[in-house]
């Protein structure tokens, strides 16, 4: 192993290691001070930060372009089947991985104020870890297989910082909503990457991306599926609707999450899988019709967004959409340069939220009074009906959680009812207590 | 949707002119919170204020929900850290009535013991599990304790005891909620919206009409047919619809029910009551706001919500009877073993003794013990202040005061705030030739002002006053055109500014605004999170360069207004006979009346910080929740007028030829003094002001170190330079939920001569209201004094009192979820109800006592005084504040008790004396009892 290859591992591996450390402290039944949490994300972070930075100079020095993997050998073997562990980074993953590191390093940095003093303080730490861990896992994997695995730990990771103040219905409500979003789309990352072993037999970038091995068919099916499965993680429609939703949880993990990195991470997928994508024009253009509704979608929903965060959100949303517009185009340079400046912008408005007011005040008496409008109002064409049924649109987020609701929620939960209907009569036959599900719908 | 509905069919609707009676009545239980961006704190509990405090906070757990007091495990824990005192909790009994329950056991021996040592807390809901397999299983385990409870089981009598009726779930909230809380917010925010919602012209009802009436493919689930309902209501007025809904929903106790639908989201429904009784309260843009359109719409929702949703299982849960019987024989056989009863004796007790101690015991509930705790707890602090208090008093009369007529060297005037009590203490430390003075930071001046750079004006003075006068600031004589250039740079800044940032959320300006040129603010970004403080200056660094700076002066001399002046209601500026009112006012009530300095500085104060969208609830309270520099500005140069002293000679009130005035502004976030219109002093004040300014700096310091020792992240071996620059820190950081504690330690208000408490180490716990009896015979300064003191030092008190007791129900729980919504309000997340109140990380440290006022004078005349003042008078026989007299002469000190005032008697003490306040606090976190501060 060279030492851009050891430098790889340390970079992925220093913020699993925090929350690895973090977590068996925990189940060690000690509760670690904050200050030794706050020293131990700082170390991770640092060593991430520098791994990154070394990185960075022996490959622009070495000449052999920006390009490194690591095979770490198989995790294990089923037949035919292996799952290789190769961390693997290019000129795509290399500036969000720069990204990733600087603003999660960033976000630790300020949580440690504003977390002081939470019960929580360590959970949060142990999640920030572990979704950083996560996210780079995503971008330096060098097969679809691993790259399920930083998906899923980002994934879970995130829904559980929205669940962060657990004691209030709300944010587990909201949660297990943005959970179930996710897990319907990550379906197609897991199918895709069955049909991938199907008809190519790997999942690596090298054997599956180097050289066009899915045409066709296969990889229509395989670019529509990956785009489900980047759609639900990016939030563009149908399932935009979570993203408000995902507001619940403390604002430095909204920002990092929500306004810089998770949300892109579906745009990434789609750009690594670019080859595939390019196979199969029909699903790119589906990329570019479902970005450019989301895009529009979010901008109209957050023209008529009262709370900043969820105004935030949507506005996240509008360039996600025209980023996968772009993607869908086939543009994957000019996607990339997008995504990294709409992270940062997006997590410096994230973390100036809670100073709207002071900003807002400060705005309007420079103004001297009132604040011109800028840009025009195009809602202003319309003819009055269709301006108030746009604005209700806009107001109500398109009506798509009602949408889901009863188009899928609502079916899912009476099939579901139907499929527990013998084992309650099992239960009602076999005993005479009362049924606990009885109870709860009493409540 | 609650119990209340019920299934009787008649027509219930009520007359449209009775159901506004009854709403305006029920909006008295909505929070009184307006826009967040003026924060005034008030009595939580305002609608309760006409009961006994005791009682209040019972009815209003019960209406709201909410928690009376601390939980019981907390005055637990305070019993076990001494913070509870045994001999308090003996006293608290003592005043108490007493009855015998059986031979050689009456009621305060019975509930001296349920306290200490205590008996455990039982609910319906756990106390199956717990006598099963839970703790009281444990503790049944040894036999003389099972054959007691053997004795409870079989004794305890089965009457049916009133079932504790927990509340039904609202299942219908689900639908309605989110649908209400976005109209709501879009009707009611302020324009920070792109799209500002149409028709709001017609107020919500039309407004909400005109919106949801559209047909639409779908709408919200479970409110199928809402745009229909809305369109066949559209010919009545608000009260109407309700009225019609409430008869559709067939309720038959509409009080009730409006009650629960107004409170399933208080701080929205409240916030429309406010608006529609304030609308100057608006922040930017007025709206029609009525409490009776919310209803309508409300119950429009519901009402919908309710046809879809006919078959919502209501059913109430209960304990059942079992749980609740087990739950009085538990209670019960606590209660015995804490007296050391045994099967034997209690079996031995004769049925009409057992049957009284039951009831007794069952009478001391956990809420009961709470109150108890309660009052024991708030006892303590009482002997905590009072002795101390009491014995430098005694001290000082023993030493012989001497009458010392040496002249100051300065004298300051602080807002009484208790915030400015450290920075007062250290400034005397350190300049003891200097004299501070205490008084309503508005100091006597009610006005309109309006700022050099204000777009409006704003009242500075206390919320129950309107004031009649407008003060503006304007540029000096020869620096127009620093003004001029300034305004317009700001102009375009805040162009810019707000340009960038619109554009940055729509759709393709914001692509070229995030892909072009997004990666920029990532350096900005940095700076600010690592260093926040360097970036707070780099920032007013780049102000002061780009934004020139102009000398200002203010026109507060009365003059004509020119037609069509904006300001109709006020007059513009004050007339001679009104300054010499206001300042001879301010400095008799503050008993400076001669021996005046060379230099009298009035110092306003404010605060400023980021991440906090409650930086209004520590700025200055007298002033409305505004900042009070200004104030103290106009103060000085109303006293520095030769009219004024004039006048106020004529009155007797001789301020010497060279005494000056200065005005100045205190930042109690950032510890930061500034003082106004140093270049009109005359050079003969040269050397006086610069001495003044070195003191003032470093008693800024100290106060910065001083505060700073409740900071957990703040080393304290530093020293108070460093303290500044960490609360600086503070001030500039976006990631600080604590800029300040503000008024967190709020616990005592004293109004007399700051010498009787000179040298004595307050803890910032203290409210100071400079007064002196001897000046004032007839009272008139006193109930001046009281008539706004009261009203604003109960108002901080309780609410801190309510926000700590219960954090989730009365305050606004936790910070960090904290949305800033349409910039009147906050909501956790996207869609809840707007929360009121003080969050947890601005009440954490708080010690939830009713404040206790010390008035240096006697009972007799304070009685007189709080008579004249209805307010006042009905705080203080309900017991909302505590009161205590300390006669001006003699150093006795009266307690206000339930039956008027007593005398209070304590063991004489040997006060601790500390040499400086430093060594007194240094590496302590939590509160301090009082030292004496000096020589040894």
């Amino acid at each position: 192993m060279d030492i851009s290859q050891f430098l790889l591992c340390t970079l992925v591996a220093a913020p699993g290691l925090a929350f690895l450390g973090l977590a068996l402290t925990w189940l060690l039944g000690a509760e670690p001070a904050e200050r030794v949490i706050t020293r131990a994300t700082q170390l991770a972070m640092a060593v991430s930060g520098l791994s990154f930075a070394a990185l960075l100079a022996l490959l622009s020095t070495a000449g052999a372009g920006l390009q490194a993997s690591v095979h770490l050998g198989e995790w294990f073997r089923v037949h035919e089947y292996s799952f290789p562990l190769i961390l693997f980074v290019d000129w795509l993953s290399l500036p969000l991985v720069g990204l990733t590191v600087l603003l999660t390093a960033l976000i630790g940095a300020f949580s440690v104020t504003y977390m002081h003093r939470e019960t929580g303080f360590l959970r949060f730490f142990l999640l920030l870890n572990l979704y950083g861990f996560g996210a780079l896992l995503v971008l330096t994997a060098g097969s679809f297989d691993l790259l399920i695995g930083g998906w899923e730990l980002a994934g879970i990771s995130s829904v559980m910082l929205i669940a962060f103040f657990e004691h209030r219905t709300g944010p587990v409500r909201n949660a297990i909503r943005v959970f179930a979003s996710y897990r319907a789309c990550d379906v197609g990352l897991l199918v895709a990457t069955f049909l991938m072993h199907h008809f190519a037999s790997t999942a690596t970038y090298a054997g599956l991306l180097a050289t066009p091995q899915l045409t066709g068919t296969a990889a229509a099916m395989v670019a529509a599926l990956l785009v489900l499965a980047a759609s639900g993680k990016s939030a563009q429609l149908p399932f935009s609707g979570w993203l408000p939703r995902a507001m619940e949880g403390p604002t430095p993990s909204s920002a990092v999450v929500y306004g810089a990195i998770s949300v892109h991470l579906g745009a990434y997928l789609l750009l690594r899988a670019e080859p595939i994508l390019t196979a199969a024009p029909v699903v790119a253009g589906a990329v570019v019709a479902i970005g450019a509704a989301s895009a529009i979608y979010g901008t109209l929903a957050g023209r008529a967004c009262s709370d900043v965060k969820a105004g935030l959100a949507f506005a996240a949303l509008s360039q996600l959409g025209l980023i996968f517009v772009e993607i869908g185009f086939g543009w994957s340079t000019l996607a990339l340069v997008h995504i990294l400046g709409h992270a940062t912008v997006r997590t410096l408005q994230f973390l100036r939220a809670p100073s709207m007011l002071h900003d807002y005040h400060q705005l309007q008496s420079a103004a001297g009074g009132v604040l011109p409008q800028p840009g025009g109002r195009f809602d202003t064409w319309l003819p009055l009906g269709w301006r108030l049924w746009l604005y209700r649109f806009a107001m109500d987020r398109g009506h798509l959680d009602s949408l889901i609701d009863r188009g899928f929620a609502n079916p899912l939960h009476t099939v579901s009812g139907w499929l527990g209907a013998p084992s309650r009569l099992m239960h009602r036959l076999t005993t005479s207590r009362p049924d606990p599900q009885d109870r709860k719908e009493v409540k | 949707m609650s119990t209340c509905r019920q299934t009787a069919s008649e027509n219930l609707a009520l007359a449209t002119g009775q159901l506004g009676e009854l709403v305006a009545r029920l909006a008295h239980y909505l929070p009184a919170q307006g826009p967040i961006g003026v924060f005034i704190h008030h009595n939580t509990l305002h609608a309760f204020e006409h009961l006994p405090f005791e009682e209040a906070v019972l009815e209003g757990a019960r209406v709201f929900g909410t928690q009376p007091y601390m939980s019981e495990a907390a005055y637990r824990r305070d019993l076990l850290r001494g913070r509870i005192a045994v001999r308090d909790i003996a006293a608290v009994l003592e005043e108490e009535a007493n009855e015998e329950i059986s031979a050689g056991l009456d009621r305060r021996a019975l509930r001296r013991a349920m306290l200490v040592p205590g008996v455990r807390e039982f609910e319906p809901d756990t106390i199956e599990w717990r006598y099963e397999e839970g703790d009281l299983a444990g503790s049944l385990r040894a036999g003389p304790a099972r054959a007691l409870f053997d004795v409870c089981l079989r004794r305890t009598t089965d009457e049916p005891a009133a079932r504790p009726a927990t509340g039904c779930g609202r299942p219908l909230d689900n639908i309605v909620h989110p649908l209400l809380i976005r109209l709501s917010a879009n009707y009611l925010e302020q324009g920070a919206v792109y799209w500002p919602m149409p028709h709001r012209e017609l107020g919500f009802l039309g407004a909400v009409r005109q919106l949801m009436g559209q047909p639409a493919f779908f709408g919200p689930a479970g409110l199928d047919g809402l745009a229909g309902d809305f369109r066949d209501q559209s010919a009545l007025e608000a009260a109407a619809v309700v009225s019609s809904k409430l008869d559709e929903l067939r309720i038959e106790d509409p009080e009730t029910f409006l009650r629960d639908e107004l409170l399933a989201l208080p701080g929205w429904a409240g916030l429309f009551h406010r608006l529609e009784e304030q609308p100057e309260l608006a922040p930017y843009r007025r709206l029609p706001c009525r409490l009776m359109d919310y209803l309508a719409v409300r119950l429009t929702l519901v009402a919908t919500a309710q046809v879809n949703l006919p078959e919502a299982s209501e059913r109430p849960v209960q304990a059942s009877p079992a749980a609740l019987r087990l739950m009085r024989v538990a209670a019960l056989f606590d209660a015995l073993a804490a007296l050391n009863f045994t099967a034997e004796s209690a079996q031995n007790l004769a049925p009409a003794e057992f049957h009284n101690l039951e009831r007794e015991v069952s009478a001391c509930h956990s809420l009961e013990r709470r109150r108890l705790f309660h009052l024991a707890y708030e006892r303590r602090h009482e002997r905590e202040i009072l002795s101390p208090i009491g014995q430098h008093r005694r001290d000082l009369l023993l030493s012989g005061q001497p009458a010392e007529k040496i002249r100051p060297s300065a004298q300051v005037f602080f807002c009484i705030d208790e915030r400015e009590e450290s920075l007062r203490r250290h400034l005397e430390e350190l300049a003891p030739a200097v004299r501070t003075f205490g008084a309503a930071g508005f100091f006597g001046v009610a006005m309109q002002f309006t700022g050099i750079d204000d777009a409006h004006s704003a009242p500075l003075c206390p919320v129950v006053m309107k004031p009649a006068h407008s003060v503006g600031e304007q540029p000096h004589a020869g620096d127009e055109h620093l003004h001029g250039q300034r305004q317009w740079r700001r102009r375009l800044w805040s162009r810019l500014t707000h340009g960038l940032y619109v554009s940055s959320r729509s759709l393709l300006p914001g692509w070229v605004s995030t892909a072009l040129l997004g990666t920029i603010p990532v350096v900005p970004l940095m700076v600010r999170v690592l260093a926040p403080r360097l970036a707070g200056r780099l920032r007013r660094r780049l102000n002061e360069a780009i934004f020139p700076v102009p000398r200002t002066v203010l026109t507060f001399e009365s003059q004509a207004k020119p037609p069509g002046d904006a300001h109709e209601d006020f007059d513009i500026g004050f007339t001679v006979q009104e300054k010499i009112d206001r300042v001879g006012g301010v400095l008799r009530g503050a008993g400076l009346a001669d021996n005046f300095a060379r230099l009298v500085v009035v110092l306003g104060h404010g605060s400023a910080s980021l991440n906090n969208p409650h930086e209004s609830a520590h700025d200055c309270g007298a002033c409305g929740g505004r900042r009070g520099g200004p104030n103290g500005r106009v103060f000085a140069a109303m006293a520095n007028h030769p009219g004024v002293r004039d006048g106020l000679r004529a009155q007797g009130l001789d301020i010497p030829a060279d005494t000056r005035f200065l005005g100045g502004y205190h930042d109690t976030c950032s510890d930061a003094i500034d003082l106004y219109d140093l270049e009109a002093l005359p050079g003969t004040h040269a050397a006086d002001h610069r001495c003044l300014r070195e003191q003032l700096d470093q008693a800024r310091a100290l106060d910065a170190h001083e505060r700073s020792r409740r900071f957990e992240s703040f080393d304290e071996s530093s020293d108070p330079s460093f303290a500044l620059m960490h609360v600086e820190g503070r001030a500039e950081h976006l990631a600080q939920p604590r800029p300040e504690y503000g008024h967190c330690t709020n616990a005592v208000c004293f109004v007399g001569r700051r010498d009787t408490v000179r040298g004595l180490f307050l803890d910032r716990r203290a409210f100071l209201v400079s007064y002196d009896a001897s000046v004032d015979p007839d009272d008139t300064y006193l109930k001046r004094q009281l008539g706004a003191v009261i009203l604003v030092c109960s108002g901080i008190s309780l609410e801190y009192y309510f926000s700590f007791v219960d954090n989730e129900g009365y305050g606004s729980g936790t910070k960090l979820p904290h949305n800033v919504t349409g910039l009147v309000g906050l909501m956790n997340g996207h869609a809840s109800d707007l929360r009121t109140g003080l969050p947890w990380q601005m009440v954490e440290i708080h010690e939830p006592v009713r404040i206790l006022f010390i008035i240096e004078t006697t009972p007799e005349r304070l009685e007189a005084v709080i008579a004249s003042n209805a307010y006042n008078a009905n705080l203080t026989r309900n017991r909302w504040i505590r009161l205590a007299t300390l006669d001006p002469a003699t150093g006795q000190i009266h307690v206000r008790r339930d039956h008027g005032f007593e005398p209070y008697e304590f063991e004489p003490l040997a006060l601790p004396v500390a040499a400086s306040s430093r060594e007194w606090y240094q590496g302590k976190l939590h509160h301090l009892p009082i030292a004496r501060i000096g020589p040894r």
